[in-house]
């Protein structure tokens, strides 16, 4: 434990004020350099098969959260790692804390005044996000989110993209030029889009409207992207498109899912957890959820015997 | 009967009725809003609609007039300015039953062009002629000389009755001026000796006036203002006084028969022997001592000197001034140190019209036509009136009003959008709930029922008469004063004399001292060289009037903004966020933009109810009469003229529709003025709303969601 402590207090791996600018080519790799180590250890200890091949990129560690200052912790002692540039599922009944703890790991839940974390904390690439000197604009730059609700904002296609980068400063057309063909080209929407990048972004499809909204997310290149059920409202087509598009961007970011769909989860994941009224029931490889799930209710529930 | 077999039959036809009745009932009140509706817009589109059809574009280009009807006789030859013609025919629909031989030429005009130069003295009359003539100069001037020579013109020999102390004076002023023989004359009059008790006493104008050159010492409470002559003021005697004064005074101060005149405790008739000179001045032109002209004066010699303080010094070249000829020789002749040069003659044409009256008439002018065409038939007198009565505001005119409420409604939207959209993103974005935002919240519900005198009220005694300023001059009557800096620059002598400003010359001296020498000296501001914070007001002005009606309309700009600030949905600032945003910038790039048409609509609501108010203006900005647009008659320059300009008050279009309606004598002639205007209101409130309706759509249709 203490060399793992130590490594995360590392440095360089801050996420706050002006180091995160050198972060996207500095940063990830110095706190996951010495994760090889930790990530075994904690393997050994929790995860019973399928070694994880990626180095851990969030780490979770007995966390506690409650909405109303402490009274009621709507999330439960949860500890867990996820693994780097793959495909993470949360799964579980409406109301088990799975969109809240998606939501803690970008600070989401930061709107809310009444919230505080009451015990444990969440490292990603090694730094603990709500220590004082983290900034959560800085944060959500590196952890990106995509809603239930796919909202893309009245404006144009082009602007919808070039948002984040916008709110960054950056104002030279080619380099945002360059971002919105790439993002874009990235969410699988270039070729449908193209020809109307000055069109409202309402015009378009819901499915393309979510794809837009991926779009708009990865085009500050973020290192997480976060994904609250984003298939909820999205016929089963789109839904197929929204899929492939992640099976493609988890060679490049790290994805949390939050879904209620069992089989998305194991169309898409690498692993899956199950949350249960506000506590982490059982987390492995997706296959062995699926297949061999080791807690009862896990089993109760992706076999639809539940209550 | 078929009811046994219909499940669905009419029960009882008492029911039905008692249905049909109700029904009625409803659509009796329904139409009766719309009859009402339709009685008020008919009623003032019916009486209003002639006035502006009558009066065409003159009714929204000229100021408020007051209407002459003058009784004229017949006459041939009349001449008017061509521009004024046109004003003539709109006021007298019936001119056709006495106006013939209407033929059109060009009348031409010789002028004097020149240059004033350095050095010269003028007397403080004929510059301000001067400047009224040539609207672009403005003369400020550091220095007066008391010896200058006056001239004055007499047109016709005058007969004087000088009195033996006045003639001494006058002979040692200047013995030249009088003529060898003076026969004397003694003639026995009474003066009164009076004793006055100390009190408060309320005395009006001609007391006042009639006082101030007597040995009294009274202070007033309040000043006169010259546009109100049968004003009542009190006044403090301070102590118990004997004083005597001559007859003239007695009856004008302390006849007791009199409205406004000061009690005496007892009275007692002094008989006196006044000495007298009779001697009669030629007609001719004088040269003569300021001194002496000063005591000419008061024997009814006409001149626009100011002997006491003396002729203005130019301390700088006027160039290319230009005066009519007949002024030209009025002002060289009564100022002889005037020093002129490059002086030519330039000519004018201006269109006339010349018609005739063929009979007897009544004709209807408003102040511009009557006075133009006065001047202009002076010299033959043949535009003749035996008889003229004014109808104040009944002249037409609105572009004071329209402007004075132009204005207040922007100084006003300003402040209350800024204030509001600041107040309503606070409480909708960052505020916590809780106990502080829900009493803000009580407060504005409180505050938008507030009624609206209530605010005119509270607008005076925040706005008017204790706002803070910034000023090297502050009011004598500030309610607070600390020194910031000492930066001050002296202000010239003639904004000194203007505006009563006292120049201490000591810069060590507390507030209160100040304050109190200047009172002393009877000036309204004091100068010491420093920059004070002063709580002092801003006056009845359009700053004043635009922040009270800010104060008014803020509760509602602020719901609203909120409404629709809360009606972006919530997706929009959480995907900013997750952006990367700020706060203030998802505000800003998320929020605001898709809030914007409901603030607008807001805004456009908060300008039309702002438009109607009459009570917050009435004792913060608005005048019932103003013959100067806000921006006219402001002499200073740069940042100050912007700053006396929102110092300045103006007229409002519903006070002035108050006025009209209500405060001046109503006559057949005021009317339909009163409906007019009314009707012009409608239109600027109603073209608002319809601008609002236009734009609000077009905002909708680029952003929705």
């Amino acid at each position: 434990m203490n060399q793992q402590d130590s490594a995360n207090i590392d440095p360089t791996a801050t996420l706050s004020g002006q180091a995160v600018t050198a972060a996207p080519t500095e940063a990830p790799d110095a706190p996951l350099r010495q994760d090889p180590a930790h990530t075994e250890h904690l393997h050994a200890k929790s995860i019973t098969e399928n070694a994880l091949e990626g180095k851990t990129m969030i780490k979770i560690e007995d966390l506690s959260f409650s909405y109303d200052k402490g009274k009621t912790n709507t999330l439960r002692n949860i500890s867990l790692d996820i693994p780097e540039k793959q495909v993470t599922a949360f799964i579980g009944p409406s109301g088990c804390g799975k969109s809240t703890l998606i939501r803690c790991l970008n600070r989401m839940n930061d709107l809310v005044e009444t919230s505080c974390i009451t015990s444990g904390n969440i490292k990603i690439m090694g730094q603990d996000i709500h220590a004082k000197e983290v900034s959560a604009i800085e944060l959500r730059k590196q952890v990106g989110m995509v809603f239930q609700k796919y909202n893309p904002f009245p404006k144009s296609i082009y602007d919808n993209v070039a948002y984040g980068l916008r709110i960054q400063g950056i104002k030279k057309k080619s380099v945002l030029d360059e971002a919105v063909e790439r993002s874009l080209k990235n969410a699988a929407l270039w070729d449908e889009v193209k020809d109307r990048l000055k069109d409202s972004a309402l015009g378009l499809s819901g499915g393309q409207q979510q794809r837009l909204c991926i779009a708009r997310t990865i085009a500050v290149r973020p290192k997480v992207i976060l994904m609250d059920e984003p298939c909820s409202a999205l016929d089963p087509i789109a839904t197929a498109k929204v899929e492939e598009l992640m099976l493609e961007l988890r060679k490049d970011f790290t994805i949390v899912i939050v879904t209620h769909s069992m089989q998305q989860a194991s169309r898409i994941s690498d692993r899956t957890a199950f949350f249960y009224l506000g506590e982490l029931i059982e987390y492995g490889s997706t296959t062995h959820i699926f297949t061999n799930p080791t807690a009862k209710q896990t089993e109760d529930y992706i076999s639809g015997r539940f209550g | 009967m078929g009811s046994s077999n219909n499940p669905f039959s009419k029960q009882r036809n008492s029911e039905h009725i008692k249905e049909t009745l109700v029904k009625l009932t409803f659509i009796v009140f329904t139409y009766l809003i719309i009859f009402a509706a339709l009685g008020i817009f008919g009623k003032i589109i019916y009486e209003g609609a002639p006035v502006l059809w009558q009066k065409g574009w003159s009714f929204f280009t000229k100021k408020p007039q007051t209407l002459f009807v003058n009784q004229v006789e017949k006459g041939e030859g009349i001449e008017i300015p061509a521009q004024n013609f046109d004003g003539l025919l709109a006021n007298n629909p019936d001119a056709d039953k006495w106006l013939t031989n209407v033929t059109e030429f060009e009348k031409t005009t010789e002028f004097i062009k020149f240059d004033l130069l350095s050095g010269s003295r003028i007397g403080s009359g004929y510059l301000g002629e001067l400047e009224s003539l040539n609207a672009d100069v403005y003369v400020l001037y550091t220095e007066r000389d008391t010896d200058a020579a006056v001239g004055f013109q007499l047109q016709a020999e005058k007969k004087i009755s000088m009195q033996q102390s006045d003639y001494v004076a006058l002979t040692k002023a200047d013995h030249k001026l009088l003529p060898a023989e003076t026969p004397e004359r003694t003639v026995n009059l009474s003066d009164f000796e009076l004793t006055i008790a100390a009190g408060e006493y309320p005395i009006g104008k001609d007391a006042h006036d009639a006082l101030v050159p007597t040995e009294l010492v009274f202070q007033m409470r309040q000043t006169f203002a010259d546009d109100e002559p049968d004003k009542i003021n009190l006044t403090l005697i301070p102590h118990e006084q004997t004083i005597t004064v001559s007859a003239d005074i007695y009856y004008a101060a302390f006849d007791e028969e009199e409205r406004g005149t000061l009690p005496v405790k007892s009275e007692q008739e002094v008989p006196v022997s006044r000495t007298f000179h009779d001697f009669t001045l030629a007609a001719g032109s004088y040269i003569t001592k300021p001194e002496a002209l000063s005591i000419l004066g008061k024997y009814g010699i006409q001149h626009q000197h100011d002997p006491l303080k003396g002729s203005i010094v130019l301390n700088k070249n006027i160039t290319g001034l230009i005066v009519p000829k007949d002024f030209w020789g009025i002002l060289t002749q009564a100022n002889p140190s005037l020093k002129t040069a490059n002086q030519s003659t330039v000519t004018a044409d201006t269109a006339y019209i010349r018609f005739d009256i063929s009979k007897d008439t009544e004709i209807l002018l408003d102040t511009e036509d009557r006075e133009s065409i006065a001047s202009a038939n002076e010299a033959t007198g043949k535009f003749v009136t035996t008889s003229e009565q004014t109808h104040s505001y009944s002249g037409g005119g609105v572009i004071g009003p329209i402007i004075g409420t132009g204005l207040l409604v922007i100084i006003c939207m300003l402040v209350a959008l800024f204030t509001g959209i600041a107040a309503s993103i606070f409480l909708n974005e960052y505020a916590r709930a809780g106990g502080f935002v829900k009493t803000i919240r009580l407060a504005m519900l409180n505050l938008a029922g507030v009624p609206s005198i209530v605010f005119g009220l509270f607008g005076l005694g925040l706005f008017v008469i204790l706002a803070p300023c910034v000023t090297s001059t502050p009011k004598t009557s500030s309610a607070m004063m600390v020194p910031l800096v000492k930066l001050g620059s002296k202000p010239e002598l003639r904004v000194c004399e203007q505006q009563h400003i006292y120049i201490c010359e000591k810069s060590n001296l507390s507030s209160s001292e100040l304050t109190t020498i200047a009172t002393a000296n009877g000036s309204k501001l004091v100068y010491d060289g420093w920059i004070w914070l002063s709580l002092q007001g801003w006056g009845t002005s359009i700053l004043a009037g635009g922040f009270t009606l800010a104060m008014m309309v803020l509760p509602v700009i602020i719901t609203s903004c909120e409404e629709s600030l809360s009606a972006v949905p919530m997706g929009f600032r959480e995907a900013s966020l997750a952006l990367g945003a700020s706060k203030w910038q998802s505000i800003r790039t998320a929020v605001l933009p898709y809030a914007f048409p409901g603030i607008l609509t807001a805004s456009v609501l908060g300008i039309t109810r702002v438009a109607g108010e009459t009570a917050p203006i009435m004792f913060t900005a608005a005048v019932a009469e103003k013959s100067e647009l806000p921006w006219e008659g402001l002499n200073s320059t740069g940042f100050d003229k912007f700053l006396d300009f929102l110092q300045s008050s103006a007229q409002a279009l519903p006070y002035h529709i108050y006025t009209v309606a209500g405060r001046i004598p109503q006559s057949e002639y005021t009317q339909p003025m009163q409906y007019g205007s009314v009707l012009v209101f409608m239109l600027i409130v109603m073209s608002f709303a319809a601008i609002s309706i236009w734009l609000r759509a077009r905002v909708r249709n680029k952003i929705k969601w």
